[in-house]
C-alpha cells in the first residue's frame, strides 16, 4: 500500500487568475483536480466505532454517510462538497481506541475502504498542535511515542494524497528564543519528513508558523539552515500556515499573517506554492482569500450545527429552532425528510445535527465558490463587489473588508 | 343625526405661524435665491442697505419673471406653482416666500411676456400682529417682450432678534450663502445640464466698505487637491482629496428606496482655510445631508467615532428627505428611509475613513505632532542649560535632585558621609541611608518645611534631609503650635528637632546646601 502516483511533474498548481493578491487555480493532487480557493472540510473517519458503524457514532457517521449518498439521509449525492477533506492523525486518539482497532483501523487506506464511497482530496494533517505538550499518541490500552517517523508511517497508512512535515506550533506569547527552538524542532522533522517521502509519490506541504513577516521569515531561515537552500526551494508542492487558531477571533492579525506569509513567500520566490491556511474558516476565508490564500480546513460547520446554529451564509447563523428552512433551496433543505430531522423529528439527536451540519458545509462550500467566480471576474472589480454585498456591510466586519480592498486589491478610490 | 363638519383654518395665525418659523434676515436672501433660480435667472443681485427708516434688501434677477398666478402664488400659503417634488425647483411648499410678511413693505415689480406687474403690500407684519391679513395692491403696465425679470425690495425687515444690517459683512454673507443656500449647491457634480446663475451682493457703505460688490456662482468647489504633503512644520497641513461624485442607492427592509449623491474631500486646516468660512470651523466641517443640492443639517454620527469629523467635508443629497418650513430642519427623521440613508452613508464613509491616503494624512498629521514635541523638548532643554549655566552653584528644584546633592557633597568631601542606599518617593519615608555603618530611615525633601506641609509623622523618622529649611516663620509657627499634638522645637544650629508626643524623639536634619559651604 502507498501513495499514489503523481500524474504531473510541476508541483500541480497551475493560478487560472488573480485579482490582487487574490487567485484562483487548480490544485492537482493525484488523480483529483480540486479548485481553489477552496476548503476541505474536517471529517473525523475515525470516531470512536467499528467499520459496521462507518467507524464512529454521533454527527461524525451522519456525515460519512452523506459523504457516501447513503439510503439512510435519502441517499442524494453531496460528493461535490467533498473534493477534499482534511483529518488529522490527532483525531486517531479524540475517542479511546484500543490497539486492536488502532491496528485494524490503520491496517486499510480510507479511500480503498469499502465503506467509503470517497474519492476527492485527502488531506492528513500531522496533528502537531496537539502533540506539542503530550508526545505521544494515547490509546485505551496503548501508547504510541510519536515522532516524525510514526506520523508519517500512519499518514501513509491511511493513504493520505496530501501531508504535512510534524510541526512545533508557535503561541501567540511565545518569546523570540522559544520561537527559534521550534523552529529547529520543526526543522528536524522537516529534514526527516524529506527522506521518508517521495515528492513523485506524495503531495508535500511545508508547515510555517509565524504572526508577521519577520516571524515567517525567521521560521523560513531556521528551516533553510538545517535542510539547506536547495531543498527547501526544490521539494515542497506547497505551504500550510498554522498556529493561527488562538488568533481566530482577531481578523486583522489573521490577515496580518496571511498577507505577510504571501509576501515572505514570493520574496523566497515560492510565489507559484499554494498557500494552506490551517484550521480558520468561515467569515475569514473571503478576507484571507483576498490577500492570497488558496485552501482552506476547518470544522467550523460542525461545530456550529453542535451548539445549535444554522449557516444563513458564510457570516451569519441564525438558532436552529428560529430556522425557516424553506428560505434555503441547499440539498438537504429540500428533502422534507431532512428538514424532518433538523426540525427535531429524528430518532438520534446525531442525525437532526448531522443534516444541520452537512446544509453547514454546503454554505460554506457555496460561498467559497462565490468567492471564486468573484475573483475570476477580470480585474479587481468582482472581488470588491463581493466584499461590498457581503462582509463590508456587516459592522464588526467592515474594517477588515476595507482593508484587504485597500491593501490587496487597489482600494475604492 | 350626525354633521359633517370641516375643519377651518384661522388664516391669519396660520401666516403669523409659518413667518414666524424665520428668524434669521440672511433666510430671506436664501429664499429669494431658490425664486430666482427656479425662475430660471443666470444672475441675481442683492442689494442690502442700512437706511434711517430701517433696512433696505433689494433683489433683482433676470428670471423668467411672474404673471397673476406666480405673483399670487408669491403672496399665497401653500399655493406653490412648484408642485412637482420630483422637478428640480428647490421648495415646494410654498411656506417660503412668507418670510418677507416679517417686514414693513414688500415691493415686488416683475416683468413676464411684455407684461409688467407691481405689487405693494404695507406694514404686512404690524397687520398679521393685529390679526388682519395684509392686502397687496397690484398694477399691471405694458413693457416691451423680452425684459423679463422680478424686483424685489423689503424694507424694515424685522427679525426675533433684530435685524440688524451694519453686523452683516461681506465674509459673513459670503459663509452664509455657500454654506447654506444654492450659492454652495453641489448639483453641478451630477448633472451635464447644470442651470448656472451668477450671484452679486452688494453692502451699502454704511455696512461694510472693504468691497464693492462680492460675486459668487452657485456652485460649492472644493479647494485644489494636493495628495502629497507640503514642506515645513505642518506638511499635512494644506493635503487635500477630493472623494469624486458617487450616487449611492438606498433600500429600506420595506422596499422603499432613494438615491444620496455624495462628493467631498478630505483636508488638512490650510486647506480647508480655502472654503469660505465664517466662525467656528467644527460648527461647519463634517458630514451634511442636504436636498435641492443645500446642506441642511450634518449626520457627524455616520463617521466612526475613531475619526475627526473636522477632517472631512462631504454633501450627501437626496431628495427623500423632508425638511421642515423654514428649511433649517430635517422633518422625516423616524422615518425608516432616513435611518436607512444613514446606514448607506455610514458605510460609505467607512471606505473613505479606510482610504491609504487619509492613513497617511493622519500620520503626516501624527509626525507634525511629534516634531512640535521634539521641538518643545529641545526648546526645554535650551532653556535648562541656559538656567544651570546662569547660575553660581548647584541648586535642586525638586526632591531627586537633592538626592543628587547629597550624594555631590559626599564626593566633595561634606563630612559626615550620608549615602542613599534606598530611595522610593512613592512612600512616606522615602529614603534610607547609610552614616557610620548605620542604616536611617529618612525623609528627604527639597526644604525641611515640606515635611511639615505633607502632614507626615516625625515619630518614624531618623533624619531629614533637604536642602535648605524654608520659611522661618513657618518653623516658628511649628514651634508655637505644636505639630501633631505634640512640642517642637527647632535647633538649626546644630541641627535638630526635638519632638516630644508622649514619648521624646530627636531628629537629625541634614541640610545640603550648608554641605557646600
Amino acid at each position: 500500500m502507498g501513495f499514489k502516483q503523481k500524474q504531473h511533474d510541476n508541483n500541480g498548481f497551475e493560478i487560472a487568475n488573480q485579482a490582487g493578491a487574490a487567485r484562483t487555480g487548480t490544485l492537482q493532487v493525484g488523480d483529483t483536480e480540486l479548485k481553489t480557493p477552496n476548503l476541505f472540510p474536517v471529517v473525523n473517519f475515525y470516531a470512536g466505532g467499528t467499520s459496521s458503524s462507518l467507524y464512529g457514532g454521533g454527527i461524525h457517521r451522519t456525515m460519512k454517510e452523506f459523504m457516501n449518498g447513503d439510503e439512510v439521509i435519502n441517499g442524494g449525492d453531496y460528493s461535490e462538497y467533498f473534493d477534499g477533506v482534511m483529518t488529522s492523525v490527532a483525531s486517531l486518539t479524540d475517542y479511546g481506541i484500543t490497539k486492536e482497532r488502532y491496528e485494524e483501523y490503520i491496517d486499510t487506506p480510507i479511500k480503498e475502504r469499502d465503506l467509503f464511497d470517497f474519492d476527492g482530496v485527502l488531506f492528513i494533517d500531522s496533528g502537531g498542535f496537539k502533540f506539542l505538550g503530550d508526545k505521544t499518541l494515547d490509546g485505551s490500552d496503548f501508547e504510541v511515542d510519536v515522532d516524525q517517523r510514526t506520523i508519517i508511517e500512519i499518514q501513509r497508512k491511511l493513504g493520505a494524497d496530501l501531508v504535512l512535515n510534524l510541526d512545533r506550533p508557535i503561541e501567540p506569547d511565545d518569546d523570540y528564543e522559544t520561537r527559534i527552538q521550534k523552529a529547529r524542532m520543526t526543522a528536524q522533522n522537516v529534514d526527516q519528513f524529506l527522506e521518508l517521502t517521495d515528492r513523485q509519490k506524495q503531495t508535500r506541504y511545508l508547515t510555517l508558523h509565524g504572526y508577521n513577516y519577520s516571524m515567517l521569515n525567521t521560521f523560513l531561515t531556521e528551516i533553510e539552515k538545517v535542510i539547506g537552500k536547495n531543498r527547501v526551494h526544490r521539494e515542497f508542492d506547497g505551504v500550510a500556515l498554522g498556529s493561527l487558531v488562538p488568533l481566530k477571533d482577531n481578523k486583522g492579525k489573521l490577515i496580518t499573517a496571511v498577507s505577510d506569509c504571501r509576501e515572505v513567500l514570493d520574496d523566497w520566490g515560492f510565489d507559484d506554492l499554494p498557500l494552506h491556511v490551517l484550521g480558520i474558516s468561515s467569515s475569514a476565508i473571503p478576507l484571507l482569500a483576498a490577500v492570497g490564500a488558496d485552501t482552506f480546513d476547518s470544522s467550523s460547520y460542525l461545530h456550529a450545527a453542535i451548539n445549535g446554529k444554522y449557516h444563513t451564509s458564510l457570516y451569519n447563523t441564525e438558532p436552529l429552532d428560529d430556522v425557516d428552512f424553506s428560505n434555503c433551496d441547499c440539498p438537504v433543505c429540500s428533502d422534507d425528510k431532512l428538514v424532518n430531522w433538523m426540525e427535531g423529528d429524528a430518532e438520534y439527536q446525531k442525525d437532526k445535527l448531522g443534516a444541520v451540519s452537512m446544509h453547514n458545509l454546503i454554505i460554506q462550500k457555496e460561498e467559497i465558490s462565490r468567492v471564486r467566480e468573484a475573483i475570476s471576474k477580470s480585474g479587481t472589480d468582482g472581488l470588491i463587489e463581493y466584499f461590498e454585498q457581503s462582509l463590508s456591510r456587516h459592522k464588526s466586519m467592515q474594517q477588515h473588508a476595507h482593508r484587504v480592498v485597500n491593501d490587496s486589491l487597489g482600494g475604492y478610490f | 343625526m350626525s354633521t359633517t363638519k370641516t375643519p377651518q383654518v384661522n388664516e391669519v395665525n396660520e401666516f403669523l405661524e409659518i413667518a414666524s418659523d424665520f428668524e434669521d434676515p440672511l433666510e430671506v436672501i436664501r429664499e429669494s435665491l431658490s425664486n430666482s433660480y427656479d425662475a430660471g435667472a443666470t444672475e441675481v443681485e442683492i442689494t442690502i442697505r442700512d437706511r434711517p427708516i430701517g433696512s433696505e434688501i433689494v433683489i433683482e434677477d433676470d428670471g423668467d419673471g411672474m404673471d397673476y398666478a406666480d405673483l399670487e402664488s408669491f403672496f399665497d400659503l401653500g399655493n406653490s406653482t412648484k408642485r412637482d417634488p420630483s422637478s428640480d425647483a428647490i421648495g415646494y411648499k410654498g411656506h417660503g416666500t412668507k418670510i418677507f410678511y416679517k417686514s414693513e413693505e414688500v415691493l415686488v415689480n416683475t416683468s413676464k411676456e411684455g407684461t409688467n406687474l407691481r405689487a405693494q403690500m404695507e406694514q404686512p407684519w404690524e397687520k398679521l400682529n393685529n390679526r388682519v391679513m395684509p392686502e397687496y395692491e397690484v398694477r399691471e403696465r405694458s413693457v416691451k417682450e423680452g425684459n423679463n425679470g422680478t424686483h424685489i425690495r423689503i424694507t424694515g425687515f424685522k427679525s426675533g432678534r433684530g435685524f440688524s444690517p451694519s453686523s452683516l459683512t461681506y465674509n459673513k454673507i459670503e459663509h452664509y450663502l455657500k454654506w447654506k443656500t444654492l450659492a454652495g449647491s453641489t448639483a453641478h457634480y451630477f448633472t451635464d445640464d447644470y442651470h448656472e446663475m451668477d450671484i452679486y451682493i452688494t453692502l451699502g457703505d454704511e455696512i461694510d466698505d472693504t468691497q464693492e460688490t462680492l460675486k459668487l456662482d452657485n456652485k460649492l468647489e472644493f479647494p485644489d487637491e494636493q495628495i502629497e504633503p507640503g514642506e515645513g512644520k505642518f506638511p499635512e497641513s494644506r493635503m487635500c482629496k477630493h472623494y469624486p461624485p458617487r450616487e449611492l442607492t438606498v433600500e429600506t427592509d420595506d422596499g422603499d428606496t432613494a438615491i444620496i449623491e455624495v462628493v467631498g474631500m478630505i483636508g488638512g486646516k490650510d486647506a480647508r482655510n480655502e472654503l469660505p468660512t465664517y466662525g467656528k470651523h467644527s460648527a461647519q466641517f463634517g458630514i451634511w445631508l442636504a436636498k435641492d443640492y443645500i446642506k441642511v443639517e450634518r449626520v457627524n454620527e455616520v463617521i466612526s467615532h475613531d475619526n475627526e469629523f473636522l477632517h472631512f467635508f462631504f454633501v450627501a443629497n437626496c431628495q427623500d428627505i423632508e425638511l421642515s418650513a423654514n428649511r433649517e430642519k430635517i422633518r422625516n427623521k423616524s422615518s425608516s428611509i432616513y435611518q436607512a440613508i444613514k446606514e448607506e452613508l455610514s458605510h460609505y464613509l467607512s471606505k473613505i475613513a479606510s482610504d491609504p491616503w487619509f492613513k497617511d494624512y493622519l500620520n503626516q498629521r501624527r509626525k507634525a505632532k511629534l516634531s512640535r514635541r521634539a521641538e518643545s523638548q529641545q526648546s526645554s532643554v535650551e532653556d535648562r542649560e541656559k538656567r544651570i549655566l546662569d547660575r553660581e552653584q548647584f541648586t535642586p528644584s525638586n526632591d531627586a535632585e537633592v538626592v543628587l546633592g547629597l550624594e555631590r557633597s559626599n564626593r566633595e568631601g561634606a563630612l559626615p558621609k550620608i549615602v542613599v542606599e534606598d530611595y522610593d518617593p512613592s512612600v512616606e519615608v522615602n529614603a534610607l541611608v547609610k552614616q557610620d555603618d548605620s542604616l536611617y530611615a529618612s525623609s528627604i525633601h527639597h526644604k525641611l518645611t515640606d515635611h511639615f506641609e505633607a502632614d507626615k509623622p516625625l515619630e518614624s523618622v531618623d533624619k531629614i534631609i533637604c536642602w535648605s529649611y524654608g520659611d522661618p516663620d513657618q518653623l516658628s509657627e511649628l514651634e508655637r503650635h505644636g505639630y501633631h499634638g505634640g512640642d517642637i522645637t527647632f535647633d538649626l544650629n546644630t541641627g535638630r528637632i526635638e519632638y516630644q508626643n508622649g514619648r521624646k524623639h530627636n531628629i537629625h536634619i541634614v541640610s545640603v546646601e550648608q554641605r557646600f559651604q
